[in-house]
């Protein structure tokens, strides 16, 4: 009988995938620099160097 | 009515049922986590839900809570179910009560701000994100054909500003920056980290594709409202959508079980209990 270990209890992502290896991490790294955009942007407004 | 009038409805239904979903899951396992996401998930629906009827009517209370829900303190809360994810037991106490002190501070400061709302401005031809603050002109700057301008003292000089629904230097207003970068930092921050260590351990590729359509959800929505702010308006109602229904796809296929798991979770002996 199988017992649940660390190891057998996670799925793996698929070897050799263009998703996985390229789209993920480029989108991650992308919306990491939008959000930072964004924090300056309200940082901008709470400082009072963008006005809207 | 427009498909700007129809899209909040649509949003405010998806919030419903994503909000329904969570509260669900927080009586179901009692993790502080779902509790948090479902009160943020709460004030995004009541934000949405105002923000649509504002586009057919004035009601000064739906003016309330589209402001206080849905401008400033949603995102805070849904990041703070974030937190309690990632961070540490003392960490999350200390920054708990900030928050519950912080919120009921700017509804405080929102309940002040309520009898001095200048309803004569309002209109249901603009989104109420394009008219709810009043704009200093700069030097040299002139207002937009058409906007309603006033004359004013303000922090000890006279200057010209475009009306709008909250007098100038309305104190809530400086209050919401906060709020949104903390819950930008912690909703999309942590979307962004838990996807990187899945991704990087090489496991439980559904929880990397949930946390990146969480991730973009919240960005949606935060590059929508940033662009209203700059002039583009007509973006806001799409971007609320197309928010809800990545968060919430998002969501569920984080709580989904990969099949291996289900496999596994069989295989254990009943003693194993």
């Amino acid at each position: 009988m199988a017992i649940q270990t660390k190891a057998n209890s996670k799925s793996h992502m698929p070897q050799n995938s263009i998703f996985f290896e390229k789209i993920v991490p480029i989108a991650l790294i992308s919306m990491g620099i939008v959000t930072i955009g964004l924090m300056v942007f309200a940082a901008g407004v709470l400082l009072g160097f963008v006005h809207f | 009515m427009t498909i700007n009038q129809i899209l909040p409805f649509i949003s405010t239904a998806v919030m419903l049922w994503f909000t329904v979903d969570v509260f669900q899951r927080y009586f179901a396992r009692r993790n502080p986590a779902f509790l948090f996401w479902g009160i943020g998930l709460a004030m995004f629906g009541m934000g949405s839900f105002a923000e649509a009827y504002l586009s057919l009517a004035w009601n000064k209370w739906m003016f309330f809570a589209w402001y206080l829900f849905g401008a400033a303190l949603n995102a805070a809360w849904l990041g703070h179910g974030t937190l309690y994810l990632l961070a540490r037991k003392q960490w999350r106490h200390v920054v708990t009560v900030l928050l519950v002190a912080g919120s009921l501070f700017a509804t405080n400061l929102m309940l002040q701000a309520m009898p001095k709302l200048d309803e004569s401005v309002f209109t249901t031809s603009k989104p109420i994100s394009e008219q709810y603050g009043t704009k200093a002109l700069k030097a040299g700057e002139t207002a937009p054909s058409g906007a309603l301008t006033i004359t004013t003292t303000y922090r000890g000089e006279e200057v010209t500003a475009v009306r709008g629904l909250l007098p100038l230097g309305t104190s809530v207003r400086l209050t919401t920056p906060f709020f949104n970068i903390y819950g930008l930092f912690t909703l999309v921050g942590g979307a962004i980290y838990s996807a990187y260590l899945f991704w990087r351990k090489r496991v439980m590729p559904n929880r990397v594709i949930a946390n990146v359509l969480i991730a973009a959800g919240a960005l949606a929505i935060g590059s929508a409202s940033t662009l209203t702010r700059l002039g583009y308006g007509e973006y806001l109602y799409l971007g609320e959508l197309i928010s809800a229904i990545m968060m919430f796809a998002g969501f569920r296929m984080a709580a989904k079980p990969q099949p291996d798991e289900v496999v596994a979770m069989n295989s254990i002996p009943a003693s194993a209990d």
